[in-house]
């Protein structure tokens, strides 16, 4: 193994030295990433705001400053909506959430200390409960503040009071054992609010002083499409990624000969199958770099959230087993490394346009379709859109990264049988 | 010791060797003198295990070259073609083939630090071989050879295309690994350097071997007569003579010469008999 990382490590080194090799493998499947992303989101807009919609049922004064509250904040790109709308839209996965303001809102805010307490209902994406946490982080803070201006707003308290002890003391109001404390204490803070004005309270625990109740509605996501140009690009960007990579090895092979160092390294302490290993797991480091290196861009500058970063990372893994198998049988195309280059190169760029590499695979016509089912570049962009937005079940994945391995290991052993070790 | 036993080896009609028989001595530098095409690197490379005989073996310390035996470790090969990574560092290229070795940590930097030496290029070592002159280049595909401080050491035309100063400085490095008991096969087709470096010289032509022996010994076996040459006039005679001295007093005596030059037989004159043609054509 020690002779295999070292052969390995050799071989990393040589791509960094390499600016065309390393152009094609990082940056140019980056920039077809983002390229095709962009074009195909119309332009993007580049905010990472989260999407919602707001929903106002209450149509109180409370709630649409609630609701105006929501649209200012700096984390949230807000659009109004009807109900219905809004949980399709969700459950199409087109926003990541929905906050519908309930009837009653308002009322319920002016009287604080009694009766309910403001309720909102949240809808969210299930795929995307990372986001829904923070959005509920800001829907409580917005409560709070809400409550605060209440108690440093004497009059607005000293009216909320006034509401609450009516409410306690009127005829046919049930008794409870604490009514008479509430009913002197609530007088006499409206005294303290009438006489000096509140700063501020210590909001500790009887019912009512809840700032904001967040309901969570079920929102079952249905399976459409990608929720944005880069779920597809970035797949794609990939793809383009691990053929540089196969290519970029693949030669680098087939000069071990040419340059004579294979002899060096034939006539060193080592088997031949240690020598083409030693290919495989550089080549295989390198496919997988690749993938997690274009996956964090798609995420944080993005927005690609994979819906399974277990089943991503299988489809990342097969893919790699797929495209060395593929080096290793691009080796053994051409005798010289133009020859195999040119041979490469024309293999991929076919492999990739009948697979969807360049031309998204659902653009495609049926008969395209199939014919791409031979394309391994199909069976990766699948695997890996089923991991990030298809959210395909461990089942479903099991068919495009079952054929990615297969792939790789025929054209694995394919390759090292017909690979020449002399010249 | 280095056993070839009836060796044959052919690549499709041309028979690279054909039926050679020879033992290299442990300890010694052996010389193998032959022309392009004579079959040297053939036989380096059957050596190294990189070919397999067509008939015949070949055996070094007792075990079969090749690829299973275990003597790889303690064989340190210069192939005719450069090997080397041109993208790395002269450095780079001796330390990963002495992790090949599993040389590591201060052995390694040791044994790198020797050989750059060894190849007169210490102020080179930070310098990608791609920038490296032919000669640099070869220099350093002999230090790589080393790395690992083989026992046994081959050497295909080590010194192509480098300078006399830096080969002379390769011949002494040579010279002291003998010292320390290595055992060096040496292919050239330079007589001086045959002459210079090696205990005992094979004379190969056409995949055979036509003459074994020390420098002194073949020269006195097949190098044929000396020779004095004349100059008169415009004119160079030669003249072959077994009294040198008495035929160029004779000369001088009898015509009007401008110039006179003693001509001892050599490995070249040894090939010329030998085959009926020169070393270099
Ligand atoms: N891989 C090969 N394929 C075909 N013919 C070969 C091959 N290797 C060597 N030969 C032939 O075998 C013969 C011996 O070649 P070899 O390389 O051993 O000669 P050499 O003595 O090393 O010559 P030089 O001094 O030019 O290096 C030549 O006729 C050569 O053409
Ligand atoms: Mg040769």
């Amino acid at each position: 193994m020690r002779e295999i990382i070292t052969l390995a490590r050799k071989d990393l080194l040589l791509l960094l030295r390499d600016k065309a090799g390393f152009f094609f493998t990082f940056f140019f499947p980056l920039m077809m990433a983002v390229f095709f992303g962009t074009i195909f989101s119309g332009g993007g807009d580049g905010s990472r705001r989260m999407s919602i919609l707001v929903v106002d049922e209450d149509s109180t004064e409370a709630s649409v400053k609630f609701t105006e509250k929501l649209g200012g904040s700096e984390a949230l790109k807000v659009e109004r909506s009807g109900r219905e709308d809004a949980a399709e839209m969700v459950r199409l996965g087109k926003r990541v959430a929905y906050v519908a303001v309930r009837k009653g809102f308002g009322e319920a805010s002016a009287n604080m200390f009694m009766g309910g307490t403001p309720t909102v209902e949240l809808g969210v994406d299930p795929s995307r409960s990372a986001e829904a946490g923070m959005l509920e982080g800001i829907l409580m803070q917005y409560g709070g503040e809400r409550m605060q201006e209440l108690f440093s707003n004497p009059a607005l308290m000293r009216q909320s009071l006034s509401g609450a002890l009516d409410s306690l003391t009127a005829p046919g109001t049930a008794d409870f054992p604490e009514k008479q404390k509430i009913t002197r204490f609530l007088g006499e803070l409206k005294l303290f609010a009438s006489d000096t004005g509140v700063r501020s309270a210590d909001s500790g625990g009887f019912p009512g002083l809840t700032p904001l109740r967040v309901e969570k509605a079920a929102v079952i996501r249905e399976e459409t499409g990608p929720r944005n140009a880069y779920e597809v690009s970035f797949p794609q960007g990939i793809v383009w990624g691990m053929i540089g990579c196969a290519a970029a090895f693949g030669i680098s092979l087939v000069m071990e000969r040419t340059r004579g160092t294979l002899v060096r390294l034939r006539i060193a302490p080592l088997s031949r199958s240690q020598i083409l290993a030693g290919k495989a797991l550089a080549c295989f480091v390198v496919t997988v770099l690749i993938s997690v290196a274009l996956l964090l861009v798609a995420w944080l500058l993005f927005g690609v959230i994979p819906g399974s970063v277990g089943k991503l990372a299988a489809a990342v893994l097969s893919i790699s087993v797929a495209f060395v198998g593929i080096m290793m049988l691009l080796s053994v195309l051409g005798k010289t490394e133009r020859s195999a280059g040119g041979i490469g190169w024309a293999a991929l760029l076919v492999m990739s346009m009948i697979g969807g590499g360049m031309v998204p695979l659902f653009i495609m016509p049926g008969w395209m379709q199939t014919v791409s089912d031979f394309s391994p570049v199909k069976w990766s962009i699948i695997a890996l859109e089923g991991a990030l937005w298809r959210n395909f079940s461990l089942v479903e994945m099991m068919l495009p990264c079952g054929i990615l391995l297969g792939v790789g290991i025929l054209a694995f052993s394919l390759g090292v049988r017909a690979f020449r070790w002399t010249e | 010791m280095i056993r070839y036993t009836n060796l044959v080896r052919s690549f499709g009609a041309t028979r690279a060797l054909n039926g050679l028989n020879l033992e290299v001595r442990t300890g010694e530098i052996f010389g193998l003198l032959g022309p392009n095409g004579a079959g040297k690197s053939t036989l380096i490379n059957l050596t190294a295990g990189l070919l397999s005989p067509d008939e015949g073996e070949v055996s070094i310390g007792g075990n079969p070259a090749g690829p299973g035996g275990g003597s790889r470790s303690m064989l340190g090969v210069a192939p005719q073609a450069l090997a080397l990574y041109d993208e790395l560092t002269a450095e780079e290229n001796l330390r990963f083939f002495g992790g090949l070795y599993h040389l590591a940590g201060r052995d390694l930097s040791g044994r790198v630090d020797w050989t750059l030496d060894f190849a007169g290029l210490a102020d080179r070592r930070k310098d990608r071989v791609k920038t490296f002159s032919g000669g640099m280049k070869r220099r350093l595909n002999l230090a790589v050879a080393l790395i690992h401080d083989p026992e046994t050491i081959l050497l295909d035309e080590p010194t192509v295309g480098v300078d006399p100063q830096s080969r002379n400085a390769i011949f002494d490095s040579i010279e002291k690994l003998h010292r320390g008991g290595r055992t060096i096969v040496y292919t050239t087709h330079y007589m001086e350097e045959a002459e210079r470096l090696c205990d005992r010289v094979g004379i190969i032509d056409h995949g055979k071997l036509l003459a074994l022996g020390t420098v002194e010994d073949l020269v006195g076996e097949y190098g044929g007569r000396s020779a004095v040459v004349v100059q008169t006039g415009g004119r160079e005679t030669r003249i072959p003579t077994d009294d040198p001295v008495a035929e160029m007093i004779r000369l001088k005596q009898e015509r009007r010469v401008r110039g006179l030059r003693l001509e001892s037989p050599t490995l070249e004159s040894v090939f010329l008999n030998l085959t009926g043609r020169h070393l270099r054509d």
